[in-house]
């Protein structure tokens, strides 16, 4: 037990350190009720690996735009399961330990109207110079201007075949919403630039990333 | 008193009895008790303004509350900690890992072999310029998670052109959610960004800040 101790504190301070963030921002912020809600679904998703805060993120939203208490406590219950799925989906697509970063963006991707499957597909195809993060922030970004979520998909697999730098897939929400200020829908805009980067990928001469068809993990 | 022999002087401070005295000492023993009786016995009188004398001049040297509360924190001061060897290593490793999970951008991936791990993120800022036009408006505010939704906390001005509110920040880098609150009440959605449902009837706008400086959207 004496041998035990030290990592028993060193768990205990961790949990304390999270404990007493989640507490100071709560206060003040929201209710007792859904204060007291939120730190214990907090504790549980730090238990699980999970960040907290979204969850308290969404508390003070709703606290703030004067929503009822039943319902923001349905809310923050709602982030921790997308946070959760979005964990899930991650680590199948490889990552055995998500860090907070990824863990979030999949969690937005989710919101946004993307599925499990379509995450850990995501993370599969997101080698370097690609990160998962950056990859599922991009995607969610995509599905909330309207690209529907296959879609999107797609339109990321064929940046990423074509082998362009990490920066021109953070462009591509700015190039939809271009096409879409010349009137077109955002399927049409995305589809518009997949074939264009298809097409590109199959150029003769056109340099293939070390991307996922030809570079599969062990 | 320097006159007496130590002897006397302690027979004097009630050390020693007369008889205890050398023969040779006994007389002067017995005349020094003889004086000392008669001297205890005078009345001593002490002047009527002695006391308040004596109270202004304490009151004179008496330190301020405020000097007094510095001595308190400056006077250096005895601590004695008695410590197990194996509670101070604990101890010194909580500290690490609370100091640890406090640093920013102190994220680590861990992905299988054969993959390299992500980049760490730097704790990047990012300035970032909002608009919203709302020419009937009397204030506007702006808020996010990255002000903890306080609509107060971010208020937009009237730009130059007609019926605009505008606003820059610096944002970290990251992905943020806001909404423009109008008047103090109404909760608008950014007519530029993409949105995502809040999970209470509404939407939230969603922003993108990248690392090379960019608003990605």
């Amino acid at each position: 037990m004496t041998r035990l101790a030290p990592v028993l504190l060193l768990l205990l301070a961790g949990s304390l350190a999270a404990q007493e963030s989640t507490t100071a921002r709560l206060n003040r912020r929201v209710p007792p009720g859904v204060a007291a809600a939120v730190r214990a679904l907090a504790d549980s998703a730090a238990a699980r690996g999970l960040p907290t805060d979204p969850l308290v993120d969404k508390a003070i939203e709703g606290s703030a735009k004067g929503v009822d208490p039943e319902r923001v406590v349905a809310a923050v219950r709602l982030v921790f399961t997308q946070l959760d799925a979005a964990a899930a989906g991650i680590r199948v697509g490889g990552v055995v330990i998500p860090d907070r970063e990824t863990i979030e963006a999949g969690a937005f991707a989710l919101a946004a109207g993307m599925t499990g499957q379509q995450i850990s597909e995501l993370v599969k195809l997101s080698i370097t110079p690609y990160t998962p993060a950056a990859t599922l922030r991009v995607a969610g970004t995509l599905t909330a201007l309207g690209v529907p979520a296959s879609q999107t998909v797609a339109l990321v697999r064929e940046t990423i075949r074509n082998g362009r730098a990490s920066a021109d897939l953070l462009v591509l929400p700015g190039r939809v919403q271009a096409q879409m200020a010349r009137g077109e829908s955002p399927a049409q805009a995305a589809a518009g630039l997949t074939r264009a980067a298809a097409a590109r990928a199959g150029a003769p001469g056109q340099a293939r990333p070390k991307g996922p068809e030809n570079s599969r993990r062990p | 008193m320097t006159g007496y022999d130590p002897l006397v002087k302690r027979l004097l401070d009630g050390e020693l009895a007369l008889a205890e005295l050398p023969p040779e000492l006994q007389a002067e023993g017995a005349e020094a008790l003889r004086l000392l009786a008669v001297t205890d016995r005078l009345p001593v009188t002490l002047p009527a303004a002695l006391d308040a004398r004596v109270m202004e001049a304490v009151r004179a040297r008496a330190a301020s509350p405020s000097r007094r509360v510095l001595r308190w924190i400056a006077e250096p001061r005895e601590l004695r900690l008695r410590v197990r060897p194996w509670v101070l290593g604990a101890g010194l490793a909580a500290a690490a890992l609370v100091l640890l999970l406090r640093a920013p951008g102190a994220r680590v991936s861990v992905r299988e072999p054969g993959a390299t791990a992500a980049r760490a993120a730097a704790p990047e800022r990012v300035f970032v310029r909002f608009e919203l036009y709302a020419p009937a408006a009397k204030q506007v505010g702006l808020a996010g998670t990255f002000n903890q939704w306080d609509q107060a906390a971010t208020p937009l001005v009237r730009a130059a052109k007609a019926g605009v509110w505008t606003v820059t920040l610096a944002l970290p880098a990251g992905q943020h959610q806001y909404a423009f609150v109008v008047d103090g009440r109404r909760w608008v959605t950014d007519p530029a960004a993409p949105a995502v449902d809040d999970g209470f009837g509404r939407r939230n706008s969603v922003i993108a800040v990248g690392g090379t400086g960019a608003r990605a959207l």
